[in-house]
């Protein structure tokens, strides 16, 4: 019983890993770049979304039918406009420093991060904002297993939106070129394909998701601050990697994998032990696990093995 | 020989032994005499921070691996100071002891994360790294009945060197210059070295490297090694000097400023690493005045740095080997 | 050219700073150290918006005796020990600094206590780990209690009023988290009490659903919480989530209004929270207090903001007490000291043992009710 309910515990958090490890791994597909302001994107969704709801929600205790309208379209909108600052980030800092040694773009990343962070923090304060909990917190309990509302908004809109995503990639004329891209990027280029155009969807898809993963967490924690993004920003990109970066499958396995680690690392550690090893050590085991993983899958569960002719291959960065 | 020397007095070697004298005189003598305790202090940060530089310009820079979990090492180096000379346990090693202890730990351990890992592709290695030196700063804050666990270790003994103890910031600065100066002499000879070039190839072509008959997996043990080596020593030092260690010194945070300080400076040169350091150590208490818009103007300086010189500050052909050939050295 | 200006750009901001501090040789300057960027700011913003309430107070009442204006400097020690020594030396090469309100985690007091000890600056903290005034430095006061007053009181109280039997006790991993929580641990079981499990969380999670999965198999009686916010808010709302109903009881970081914000005022209720200031309507001078933060910041005061307050009113009030030409480190080291001051935050006078420690400080513990703290003991 206490294994299913550890369970349902992992996949919430899981599909929020999942959802923020997709921006990560697309970026890293086609610009081989750890966009480490991509955490940032996940704060601002929950900042801005923040903002635009308590505008709509104002002082009103109970809801009415246009203002549950208001609070989908402040989220939505709130997407959007991170969309739209990860292409910012794209244009001002990526796009330069494309082409140029492989640190430097990390570099540019980490200082956004350190930017972007800040502003917030000098903005609106480094406190701890309450957010409202959107979905209700009612819990639903069957058969002994209890599960949030807002948990189970959230594993299913990141399912939908990931299986939205993969479809998106395989059949519409963006996400082939997209994927091409990550192929090679030479030879796309070569044979005319434009880059600049399916780089900056892939920053706007990727700063959009990472958004409506804030806001999911968020609403679901009921907590929001400037720093919210370091950590979780991290635990995304662990989930990447144990996925296999640059594989959109691979990303959404690496979330939900990183998240029933984590879970059950915390729920059993002590008592697999017998007390020796305290919860303290489940991030412990998370990474030892990602690192057995990588010893034996040098590419990560869904990556592309090494040794397939990539240029990239040669060089480590 | 044919071109005529940039700097023609230069190549005459009292004059050059001359500037070098008046250099010695005013690093090792005028600095610390005329410097505030304070700045003082930021020095001797820079001074360490110099070394991690060094220290990871090893792996990232020479052997091009990027390893973002270097602050294990210097952890290492840190609570092997800690535990061995402090009242923690109520060993108190001497100081060169314990020197030697901590940067042999920290090589063997960067040998035991190596050895499993050199299969791994950049950034596959990058989170490897990652996640090796967040275990052993959780492994540090959580095992209390070795490293005292978040408390920390205090009371930890001033570093004494044969006889002269090292008391006040200015004896530490003294200290630091001359071990910085000879680990850069060192890890510059290395860069010059048979092992220095062929790390260069690895870095640009590990696949044909292999291909001749070189055995990549050990060159990069090698570099992680030594690069770890120095990530100890630093450690001890910082110990000796804070003569407080606690796992919040030694948190992500910190190997990324490591990261930075080998990649704004220029990757794979020294003078690079040292302008990084001054970058992250320097500038940061330069920009205290403007208060919480300290870090944001941090952040803003970095991603400008970058996009201005994608490079790096300083162009790799500016290394320490240019300086000596220019002025006639070499 | 566009390089060149930005370059040039980048050389002001940085050349800019050093010449943005002002300098009046009139004034005595009070050095506040404390994070104020990076996750922990939120602490050291309450803290020193609590000093500063104190000093602007005393300076538009005229100042010290004899006319002279106190300037709080702040610094940023980002709660990073390898900073916090920075600053100290900075603070120690500032002639015209008397003392210093410094640092708020241990972690960064510990090592800045040789620095200051250098150059015989009195220090005043909040930090609240024993070891701060156990390491034979006499320039050091400890505003507030040691953690031992606030944990001993949670758990003689749920023994002996509540007659709880068994507790499980979740902590931070931090200094302060595992110090209260293993002072609750070593009290709860020496009155007779089980505790049924110690688990460690990390300092930056906010999920707790797994660890409270695995306590609600113990069924305790009682939660006892080692942490800060907004974990102790997020713990409580995940157990009543889970529909655990046993009482939780938490340090004084909870004391703040974010506690009903951020858990929601249902979970938040009864929540049993130790503190060390006596309720805000007890005396006048709290009341005064509570008063005074709420005109100037718009809010109530959180937890910290009360002990800025309290050590800023230390060192101000011994100041007041000195003559203007006997004012200098030295001698106020001396006089905190001899220090002996009434009608203070803390519902006691204020006096210091030769450690530095506070004298017979006490400790009160609170239950969250409808949305107010309402004392209980």
């Amino acid at each position: 019983m206490e294994l299913i309910q550890q369970t349902v515990n992992a996949l919430s958090i899981g599909a929020i890993y999942a959802l923020i490890a997709l921006g990560y791994t697309m970026v890293y597909g086609v610009l081989k770049l750890l966009n480490f302001a991509h955490g940032e994107m996940f704060m601002l969704g929950a900042f801005f979304s923040y903002w635009l709801i308590a505008q709509v929600v104002g002082s009103s205790e109970t809801l009415s039918f246009l203002q549950f309208v208001g609070i989908g379209l402040s989220i939505l909108f709130s997407c959007l406009l991170v969309g739209l600052v990860a292409m910012l980030l794209e244009r001002i800092v990526y796009r330069p420093l494309r082409g140029k040694p492989r640190l430097s773009p990390l570099l540019g990343a980490l200082g956004m991060s350190i930017v972007l962070q800040n502003v917030v923090q000098i903005s609106v304060g480094p406190g701890i904002f309450a957010y409202p909990t959107l979905f209700g917190s009612t819990r639903i309990e069957i058969g002994g297993i209890g599960i949030n509302r807002t948990a189970i908004v959230i594993i299913g809109l990141s399912v939908a939106l990931m299986a939205a995503l993969q479809v998106f990639l395989q059949r519409s004329r963006t996400g082939v070129r997209i994927r091409a891209l990550a192929e090679d990027h030479e030879i796309a280029r070569l044979i005319g394909i434009e880059i600049n155009k399916p780089i900056a969807a892939i920053f706007f898809i990727g700063g959009a998701l990472g958004a409506l993963g804030g806001v999911l967490y968020a609403a679901n924690y009921g907590v929001m601050q400037f720093s919210m993004g370091t950590i979780v920003g991290l635990k995304a990109f662990t989930a990447a990697v144990l996925g296999g970066i640059g594989s959109v499958p691979g990303a959404v396995l690496g979330g939900f994998l990183l998240g029933l680690l984590e879970t059950f690392a915390a729920g059993l550690l002590p008592k697999l032990t017998g007390g020796l090893i305290g919860t303290e050590y489940r991030d412990v085991v998370a990474f030892a696990v990602l690192i057995v993983v990588l010893i034996f899958r040098p590419s990560g569960l869904l990556g592309r093995p090494e040794g397939t002719g990539e240029a990239s291959d040669k060089k480590d960065f | 020989m044919n071109q005529p020397h940039p700097f023609p007095g230069f190549s005459h070697a009292i004059v050059r032994w001359g500037v070098l004298a008046a250099l010695v005189g005013v690093i090792f003598f005028a600095v610390p005499l005329m410097a505030k305790v304070y700045e003082l202090r930021v020095l001797n940060n820079l001074l360490l921070y110099m070394l991690l530089g060094a220290g990871l310009t090893i792996v990232v820079g020479y052997a091009g691996l990027l390893d973002l979990g270097f602050v294990a090492f210097y952890a290492i180096g840190a609570y092997s100071y800690a535990i061995l000379a402090s009242a923690q346990f109520d060993f108190h090693l001497p100081f060169l002891l314990v020197l030697a202890i901590g940067t042999i730990l920290a090589a063997f351990t960067g040998l035991l994360l190596g050895y499993p890992v050199m299969r791994l592709r950049g950034d596959y290695l990058a989170i490897v790294t990652l996640g090796f030196g967040e275990i052993i700063r959780i492994i540090i804050n959580n095992w209390n009945g070795l490293t005292n666990g978040p408390k920390g270790i205090a009371r930890i003994d001033r570093p004494d060197l044969l006889g002269w103890q090292i008391t006040t910031p200015r004896d530490l600065y003294l200290f630091l210059l001359v071990v910085v100066i000879l680990v850069y002499t060192l890890v510059f000879r290395l860069e010059r070295s048979l092992l220095g070039k062929a790390w260069r190839a690895m870095r640009e072509d590990q696949v044909a490297l292999r291909a001749s008959g070189v055995d990549t997996t050990r060159l990069k043990l090698l570099a992680f090694a030594l690069s770890a080596s120095i990530g100890g020593a630093a450690g001890v030092f910082f110990a000796a000097s804070q003569r407080f260690v606690s796992p919040e010194s030694f948190v992500l945070h910190e190997s990324i400023l490591i990261v930075v300080i080998v990649v704004i400076g220029g990757v794979a040169n020294l003078i690079g690493t040292v302008i990084g350091a001054f970058v992250v150590v320097i500038v940061p208490e330069l920009l205290r005045g403007y208060q919480d818009y300290r870090m944001l103007l941090f952040g803003l300086l970095l991603v400008l740095g970058i996009i201005l010189r994608p490079e790096g500050l300083v162009p790799q052909r500016y290394g320490i080997g240019w300086i000596l050939k220019k002025t006639g050295w070499r | 050219m566009k390089k060149v200006v930005i370059a040039v750009a980048g050389l002001a901001i940085i050349s800019g700073a050093t010449s943005a501090s002002g300098q009046d040789a009139g004034t005595f300057h009070i050095g506040a150290a404390a994070p104020l960027s990076g996750p922990q700011a939120i602490f050291g913003q309450g803290l020193t918006n609590g000093m500063q309430l104190y000093f602007d107070q005393l300076n538009a009442a005229g100042g010290l005796p004899g006319g002279h204006k106190v300037e709080l400097v702040k610094a940023d020690d980002r709660a990073d020990p390898r900073e916090g020594v920075l600053v100290a030396q900075k603070f120690c090469d500032d002639e015209q600094m008397i003392g210093v309100l410094a640092h708020f985690n241990s972690g960064v007091t510990i090592p800045s206590l040789d620095v200051y000890g250098g150059c015989s600056m009195p220090q005043v903290t909040v930090s609240s780990n024993p070891q701060v005034t156990q390491l034979g430095f006499g320039h050091v006061f400890r505003a507030a209690n040691d953690d031992y007053a606030q944990a001993q009181l949670s758990a003689s109280y749920a023994i002996e009023t509540l007659k709880e039997k068994r507790a499980a006790i979740i902590q931070d991993k931090q200094a302060f988290g595992e110090g209260v929580a293993k002072i609750f641990e070593d009290k709860f079981k020496a009155l007779g009490g089980e505790v049924t499990s110690v688990s460690g969380v990390n300092s930056t999670d906010v999920d707790f659903g797994p660890v409270i999965t695995s306590l609600k198999a113990e069924n305790p009686d009682m939660v006892y919480v080692g942490a800060v916010m907004p974990q102790l808010a997020l713990i409580v709302r995940q157990m009543r989530e889970q529909g655990i109903k046993a009482s939780y009881f938490v340090p004084d970081g909870g004391f703040t209004p974010d506690l009903f914000a951020q858990a929601g005022k249902d979970n938040a209720e009864g929540t049993l929270i130790t503190f060390q200031v006596p309720p805000y309507d007890s005396k006048p001078e709290l009341v005064a207090f509570a008063k005074a933060y709420r005109e100037k910041f718009g809010k109530e005061p959180d937890t910290y903001d009360a002990y800025g307050y309290l050590a800023a009113w230390i060192v101000g009030e011994t100041l007041k007490g000195m003559s203007k030409a006997d004012v200098n480190r030295e001698n106020l080291i001396k006089a905190l000291h001899a220090t002996n001051l009434k009608n203070s935050l803390l519902g006691i006078d204020v006096s210091f043992t030769e450690h530095g420690d506070l004298k017979g400080g006490l400790a009160f513990l609170y239950k969250a009710t409808d949305g107010q703290f309402k004392l209980v003991k």
